[in-house]
């Protein structure tokens, strides 16, 4: 089982919840199964631009992306990465 | 009867309010927190709220509410086919159907795509015709995208609409969408060496007079038109008292078709206002203006956007990207109903009783 935590923006998208428990392989099949999971997945299937997954403080994109295996892994986070000012 | 404004911003919907006098503005908002509302619109036929509300990182949606805006859902099909190799960048505008036809709403959106859904906005389709069209290389996109921002319906056929473009120009369709043809003729395109092609044209807003659905305005990038004939022909109309022919918004009075309404704008890289916050009225069909400037600021540097305005048959209404809502009281002078809004993107208005 892992933890899913989403910012608040996707928690208000999701009817408030703020987490999941999942009980899944990959980062990509956590992203999935959540209610929000067009955005935070373009419409090619792609993890979108901006949005950096951490897996219990990895960043996924260094290892494998939506493949980032989650054996043993305790919680996905999801952060939207914003800049300027 | 008072009036429920909608008003879209770069972070979230505010719902305006008034009594009959227009004068003083009740806030809600936001809704939709921190999403920016390119457009909401109140569906006359059955209540709900559809809103196109677009994020920097979680990208498009649409999303609609039947409960005045105190839950939302989003549609979750509004991708474009994989084999036209496009995806949606944003979603811009969207129309509800007329009144025969229920469930049926036009979105339209970047890059220029314009969708219907049959099923109340839960799922898209996207019209091939606008997807396919033989002149597509001959829309140029620009900086902002390529919009297609206006999906006007003639109310008096069911076969006969009409899109516009940036930059692709005005688009009519007598066929219920199946084939467009370009309705860009004497429409100026003044960046190429012939400054009347076919298409490539920068419509900034498209709008049919409600009760002379054969006559169409256009505020473009090169001026201000009307077509009489559906958009077989256009006249131009920013030769006589209009401080310069660029600006993104029009308002209609829907009980005198010859009224409009316009707010010009430094061209090209600048978009702001000059001269103060100048709008301009034509009483006439376009052949003269006046600026009516009563109540509004006259040090104000402002921009409106093609979507930050709207009319009734009582008022016209437009916000600024400084985030003010301005309205018309007694037909000439302006009030402003709310300001420190976040930059206003959009406004819709329906009528609201307390």
């Amino acid at each position: 089982m892992v933890r899913v935590v989403v910012p608040s923006m996707l928690a208000a998208q999701a009817g408030g919840r703020g987490h999941f428990d999942v009980e899944v392989e990959t980062v990509g099949e956590a992203l999935h199964a959540l209610p929000v999971a067009d955005l935070v997945i373009d419409e090619r299937g792609e993890l979108r631009r901006y949005i950096n997954v951490y897996v219990d403080g990895s960043d996924a994109r260094d290892r494998g992306g939506l493949a980032c295996p989650l054996t043993g892994a305790h919680e996905v986070r999801i952060v939207a990465m914003l800049s300027g000012g | 009867m008072g009036v429920l404004a909608l008003v879209g911003t770069r972070k979230g919907l505010f719902l305006l309010t008034a009594d009959d006098e227009r004068d003083s503005w009740q806030v809600e908002g936001p809704l939709l927190d921190g999403w920016g509302v390119y457009h909401a619109i109140v569906d006359e036929r059955d209540g709900t709220f559809h809103a196109a509300a677009n994020h920097l990182v979680y990208g498009p949606t649409v999303q609609r509410s039947s409960d005045g805006g105190k839950t939302w859902r989003r549609s979750h099909q509004i991708g474009l086919p994989e084999q036209s190799g496009l995806t949606v960048n944003a979603t811009w505008h969207i129309e509800p159907g007329r009144p025969a036809e229920p469930g049926t709403l036009y979105l339209g959106g970047d890059p220029a795509f314009l969708s219907r859904s049959d099923d109340g906005g839960e799922t898209w389709e996207a019209n091939r015709g606008i997807l396919e069209h033989p002149t597509r290389d001959r829309w140029p996109p620009s900086r902002g995208g390529l919009l297609l921002h206006c999906v006007q319906l003639d109310p008096s056929d069911a076969q006969r609409m009409y899109v516009a473009v940036s930059g692709g120009g005005t688009f009519r369709t007598v066929d219920g969408g199946a084939t467009w043809a370009p309705k860009n003729n004497d429409v100026e395109f003044d960046l190429v060496s012939d400054p009347y092609p076919e298409v490539g044209q920068c419509v900034h807003k498209l709008v049919l007079h409600p009760a002379r659905p054969e006559r169409l305005w256009q505020q473009n990038h090169c001026g201000v038109y009307r077509s009489d004939d559906c958009g077989d022909t256009w006249q131009r109309l920013d030769g006589n008292g209009l401080p310069g022919p660029f600006g993104f918004t029009i308002m209609l009075d829907p009980t005198d078709p010859d009224v409009a309404v316009v707010i010009p704008e430094k061209a090209y890289e600048y978009h702001y206002t000059v001269d103060g916050l100048g709008v301009y009225r034509t009483r006439d069909g376009g052949q003269t203006w006046e600026r009516m400037v009563d109540g509004l600021p006259q040090q104000a540097w402002a921009a409106v956007l093609r979507e930050a305005s709207a009319f009734d048959a009582e008022s016209m209404y437009f916000g600024t990207q400084s985030g003010s809502f301005f309205a018309l009281t007694n037909g000439d002078t302006w009030v402003e109903g709310v300001r420190h809004l976040p930059p206003i993107l959009s406004v819709e208005v329906t009528a609201w009783s307390e």
